[in-house]
Formats: structure tokens, sequence, C-alpha cells
């Protein structure tokens, strides 16, 4: 296989861990324990790491031959993958994946600058880096899940071990090579020294675009695990609308031949408004949640790669300000998630209230002998307490009861009504966190006015 | 390419306003779980049970609405307070009141049963040997509904049952319909003891 390929793919796949554990995050805190907040931290941690090591691990690329510095990021990351499966406790995994990311950090930056030798130019070269990391980002959850479906959770890591190290002779291979601005395809002067100050609104910009894109990836696929209850696979497969309408963005772009800023402006508004779309589900059916989710994907297709092309564009030291790029992302990944967990999780916590209530009114308003009432009552008691901040799974109540061939269907229909309550008050519970992460995307927007010295 | 790039992002606006807009009209904003009535508007109920179950269930659904009513609660909100063992001040006299005037509506909409087919259920269900229920059971059913008024009896069975036991055998089905049982058995005897004793 091509080098720059499995360049690419470890590219892909050290970023796609930005998102790709979201899936798994229900099995993880069902079988490691913890929290809600606790286990976000398996994502944070990994996203605040990788947003603090990027520069330096860039400057360090930019010091040195950038191949070693990717063996080393690649054989870091993979080990730390391994632990991650290993992890016996949420503390072990949240530690694994801090040294991930700082394995990850030397990696991706480093082969922004391999990527380019490799393909024998800037121009493909940056392309490639910014394409497998936006594939990364937008694919990651679809993976993670489902991994997590087929397999476990642990099989995420445990799938990267090779793929990541498939890169390593590639890496090798360039030693030496030395990094050039191998041709200049952009006109204008070109700074390059190693002074140049990174691109403060592109970088802005790219951040809070990230934190948006993350609510879009974090949020949906917990309502559609934890809110509906549907399995990791089916939100797998309903969240690879993104990825899907992410590739369909390029050749619309392509198309409308609309300039930089214009693609940009355009996804952000798709980004933003498919999160006020996803606040707005008329109900639980999966089907609502592809046209939101195809503005995200469009949004997502749109603004990223065009924003670090943005960043990277007639800048100096090349590998700098990628990797001001990349810390700006995660930079972003990490206010998102830090931003949104308390939101969703408090929203959560304040639902249970009318959920009960209405859970409550069904039971008692029911077509059921007293007595099946009373049992039915006593049994959603117990898993209503068992859910710990979480929607619970009422069907073991049901599955309890001796009833009769009438009484079973009464009772069928009743839990239907009930679960519908549930989904109700989920995406309730949702709604303000989408809302903030639209706005949060749209906050980009200021930052994207053609102002003068702004070069894009 | 000015006009191409001000249509691009007028078209992602379109694009947005159209799926908000199919969402709103076809319920986004509005999908969330369902209000609580209001108690103090008591609604229809009809139970599935026949007998004594029955009636029972209807007095509580009834009697819970209208102890929320009293209390300023949602009836669901009630019925949650106290199955977590938590008790506003005043609930067992709005409990009291509220299965009172349960029965009072029974009473008006004429939907109680005759004493002697609640008497003829009680007796079968309660624990005396075989032979004082066939006897009990051969006193014939005009002489019950002649001496026996059924509101009276529920009446007389709600100001004598302990409510707060009765609240706290709310999770145990057997121990709750044994208590009601006990109540409704013991009011129908005190009220023939008392029809009985204002003859002489």
């Amino acid at each position: 296989m091509r080098r720059s390929v499995l360049l690419a793919l470890a590219v892909g796949i050290v970023l796609a861990d930005s998102a790709v554990v979201t899936l798994a995050l229900p099995q993880i805190l069902r079988e490691l324990g913890g929290t809600v907040t606790g286990v976000a931290y398996v994502l944070i941690s990994f996203n605040a790491v990788l947003a603090l090591a990027a520069v330096p691990a860039a400057r360090l690329c930019h010091r040195r031959d950038p191949a070693p510095v990717a063996v080393v990021g690649l054989v870091v990351f993979a080990a730390a993958s391994a632990a991650c499966a290993l992890a016996p406790s949420i503390s072990v995994l949240i530690a694994a994946r801090t040294v991930q990311a700082v394995g990850g950090a030397l990696a991706v930056v480093s082969c922004l600058e391999l990527l380019v030798v490799s393909t024998g130019s800037e121009h493909h070269g940056v392309r490639r880096w910014i394409t497998a990391g936006v594939i990364g980002t937008a694919t990651g959850p679809v993976a993670g899940g489902l991994l997590t479906e087929a397999i476990s959770w642990q099989a995420i890591f445990v799938v990267q071990v090779p793929l990541v190290l498939l890169a390593v002779p590639g890496a090798l291979s360039l030693r030496g090579t030395g990094v050039r601005p191998l041709d200049t395809p952009q006109p204008g002067p070109r700074r390059v020294h190693a002074g140049d100050r990174p691109d403060v609104a592109a970088n802005l910009a790219l951040g809070l675009v990230s934190a948006a894109l993350t609510a879009a990836l974090f949020l949906v696929v917990l309502l559609l695990v934890e809110g509906y209850r549907r399995s990791p696979a089916t939100a797998a497969l309903a969240v690879s609308t993104v990825p899907l309408a992410a590739l369909l963005a390029r050749p619309l772009a392509r198309f409308a031949k609309a300039g930089a800023r214009s693609e940009i402006v355009a996804g952000t508004l798709l980004l933003a408004g498919g999160l006020v779309a996803l606040a707005y589900l008329p109900d639980a059916r999966l089907g609502w949640t592809v046209a939101p989710q195809a503005l995200v994907g469009l949004g997502l297709g749109l603004t990223v790669d065009a924003l670090t092309l943005a960043a990277l564009q007639r800048k100096g030291p090349r590998v700098r300000h990628g990797g001001w790029t990349i810390s700006a992302r995660h930079a972003g990944v990490v206010v998102g998630l830090v931003l949104l967990t308390p939101v969703f999780t408090g929203d959560l916590r304040d639902a249970q209230v009318p959920a009960r209530e209405s859970i409550a009114a069904l039971v008692l308003d029911a077509q059921l002998p007293p007595k099946v009432k009373i049992e039915l009552a006593v049994g959603l008691a117990e898993q209503l307490s068992k859910e710990r901040g979480r929607v619970p799974d009422l069907h073991p109540a049901f599955a309890a009861l001796r009833l009769g061939p009438i009484d079973r269907i009464v009772a069928d229909r009743l839990e239907g009504r009930l679960d519908d309550q549930l989904e109700r008050a989920a995406t309730q519970a949702f709604r303000d966190s989408f809302l903030l992460a639209g706005g949060l995307g749209l906050l980009a927007l200021p930052f994207l006015l053609p102002l003068p010295g702004r070069r894009w | 390419m000015k006009a191409r790039a001000v249509a691009l992002p007028l078209l992602a606006l379109l694009l947005v306003a159209a799926v908000i807009g199919l969402q709103v009209s076809n319920g986004g904003g509005t999908f969330a779980p369902s209000a609580s009535g209001d108690p103090c508007n008591p609604r229809q109920v009809q139970s599935v049970a026949s007998g004594i179950d029955g009636l029972s269930e209807e007095i509580v659904l009834l009697g819970l609405d209208g102890a929320a009513c009293r209390l300023g609660l949602s009836r669901e909100a009630l019925l949650l307070d106290l199955a977590q063992d938590q008790r506003p001040p005043g609930t067992v006299e709005a409990v009291r009141a509220g299965l009172t005037g349960a029965v009072d509506r029974l009473q008006e909409e004429g939907r109680l049963p005759k004493a002697s087919v609640l008497a003829n259920e009680a007796v079968q269900l309660s624990n005396l040997s075989g032979f004082v229920k066939r006897a009990l059971g051969a006193i014939p059913d005009r002489l019950i509904d002649s001496q026996l008024d059924t509101a009276d009896v529920l009446r007389r069975a709600i100001s004598t049952i302990d409510v707060a036991t009765l609240l706290d055998s709310l999770d145990d089905p057997g121990s709750l319909q044994r208590s009601v049982q006990d109540a409704v058995v013991g009011a129908a005897r005190d009220e023939i003891v008392d029809r009985v004793r204002n003859l002489f």
C-alpha cells in the first residue's frame, strides 16, 4: 500500500479517537462504573492533552527530523491504545487516554510533514492531511459504535494498534529526507520565519466549529443510545449520515465555486442550523435525525478543512501552524464537552420529575386490574431507582408480570406508551444542549468577516 | 463570483429553514412528557375489575384526585411522594376527605353497587368457616339491601380505616387488599349493629 495512504490512515485514526469511544461510553459506564460526568473525561482527557501537546510536538518536528518523531508518536499511541483496551478501571482508562493523546499529537503533526514529502507536493500533502482528519473525525463514532456492538468497547482500541503501526515503516523510510516547501502554489507573499504568528481568527473559528461538532456527534449518540435506548450499531448507522454528508460537501463546494469564506460561512450556518433542528425533533423515530445530521455533515465538510487550510495558507513553518489547528480543534472539543456535559446531565436529572409523573399517570389510568397495576408500580419504582441519572429501562418490570393474553396486550401497549414518555423526556432534556451547541457554532461567524489583514 | 459567494450561505439558510420548518410543523418542540391533569377537575374513572376490587380502585383514583386537589399537588406528584414515604403535611386528612368525596361522587352518579353485592363478595373473600359463610349467604339480598346502604358503609369504612397504615402498605397489594376488606366488612358489621340498636 502506498506510504502516503498509510500515513493518512494513521492521522485519521488518531483524530477519530477524539470521538471514537462516544458510542461505547454507555457500555464503558456499565462495565467500569462511575458517573456520566466521569465517563465524559474519557473523551475530555484525550482532547485536552492533544490540544496542549500539539503545538510543542509541532515545535519538535520543526527542529528535528519529523520521521523519528512520527515513529515515536505512533508507537506510543499504539501502546497506549493497548493499555486502554486492558484498562480495569475508569481512572486507568483516562490515564491511558492521556498517554495516547501525547503519542497522537506527535504522530499527527509529524505526519503533516511526512505527507508533504511522500506526496511530493505541499498542496497535495496538506490536503491529504486535512482530509484524513475530517474523515477520521466524522467516521470515528460510526466505527466505534459498530465495533462496540459487534465485539466490545475494548475492540475499538485493539483494532487501532496494528492499523497505526502500519505507518511506522513508511515513516522510517522518510528518515532524513528533510522538510521543505516543495512547491509554492499559493500566490502572494510567503512568510516562512519562525516568528510567524498563528491565524487567530481561523483557529478560533475552527475551535468554535469543533465545539459545535462535538455536540453533534456526542449528544446525538447519547440521545440515541441512552435516551432512546437504541443499540450502538443502530446509533452508528444513524450517525453515519454525518460522514456521508461531509463527503458530499467537497464536490458541492467545487460545483458552487463560491470561495473559501463563503463555503465556511455556509458550513457554519448549516452546522448551527442542524444542531437547532436536532433540538426540535418531532418524535424519537431515527428518520427525523437524518436531515439535521445531513446539515451537520455538510457543515463539517465545508468548514473544518477550509478553515484548516485558511489557518495554514501562506504561513510558515507549516508544521507549527498545523499544530495550532490541531490544538484549536481539540481545545474546541474540550470546551464543547466541558460546557455541555453539565448542561445535559442536569437537564436529564430535571427531566426525571415530569417523566416519573407521566409514567405514574399512565399506570394509574391503565386498563389493567388494580393488583397488576400495584405490582407493576412496584417493579417500575425499582427500575427507576436503578437509573443513577440515566434513562431507565422499564422492560424488566413488564417482563416480570404474569398476565393473561388480554392483559398482556394491554401491558405491552402501556409499555410502549411509557417508553414514549421517556423518549419525550430525553428529547426535552437534550434540547438546551443542542441549542447551546448551535450557539457555539454561530459564535464562529464574527471571525469569518472579511476584515483588513485577513488573507482568506 | 460575488453573487455565488452570497448565494451559498443563502442556500444554507434556506436548507436550515426548510428542515426546521418541516420538523416544527410535525410537532417539533412539543415532543415532551404529557403534562399532569388538574386534580380539582376530576376525571372519569372506570376500573376493568369488578366487585370490591373495581369499586376500591375507582374510589382510590377519585380519592387521590380529591386529596391532591386539597394539597395543591398533581395526583401523580402526590402518589410519587407517597411511594417514597414522603407525606406532605395534612396528607392523611386530605386522603380521607378525598376518599369520602369519591364515595359521594359515585353515589351521585348512581355507580355504587347494592350492599348485598358487596356483602356477598366480602363474605366469600373472608376467612370465615364454610358453615358461617353458608349461613350468611342464606340471608336474602333484599333484607341486606333494606338494612344497609353501600354509601353509608363505605363512609363508615373510610372514617374508621387507618389511613396512615394504608398509605404505608401501598407497595404491598396483599396487605392493601386486607386493610380495605377488613375496613369494609367491619363497617358493614357496625352499620348492621347500629341499625339493630335503632330498632329498639
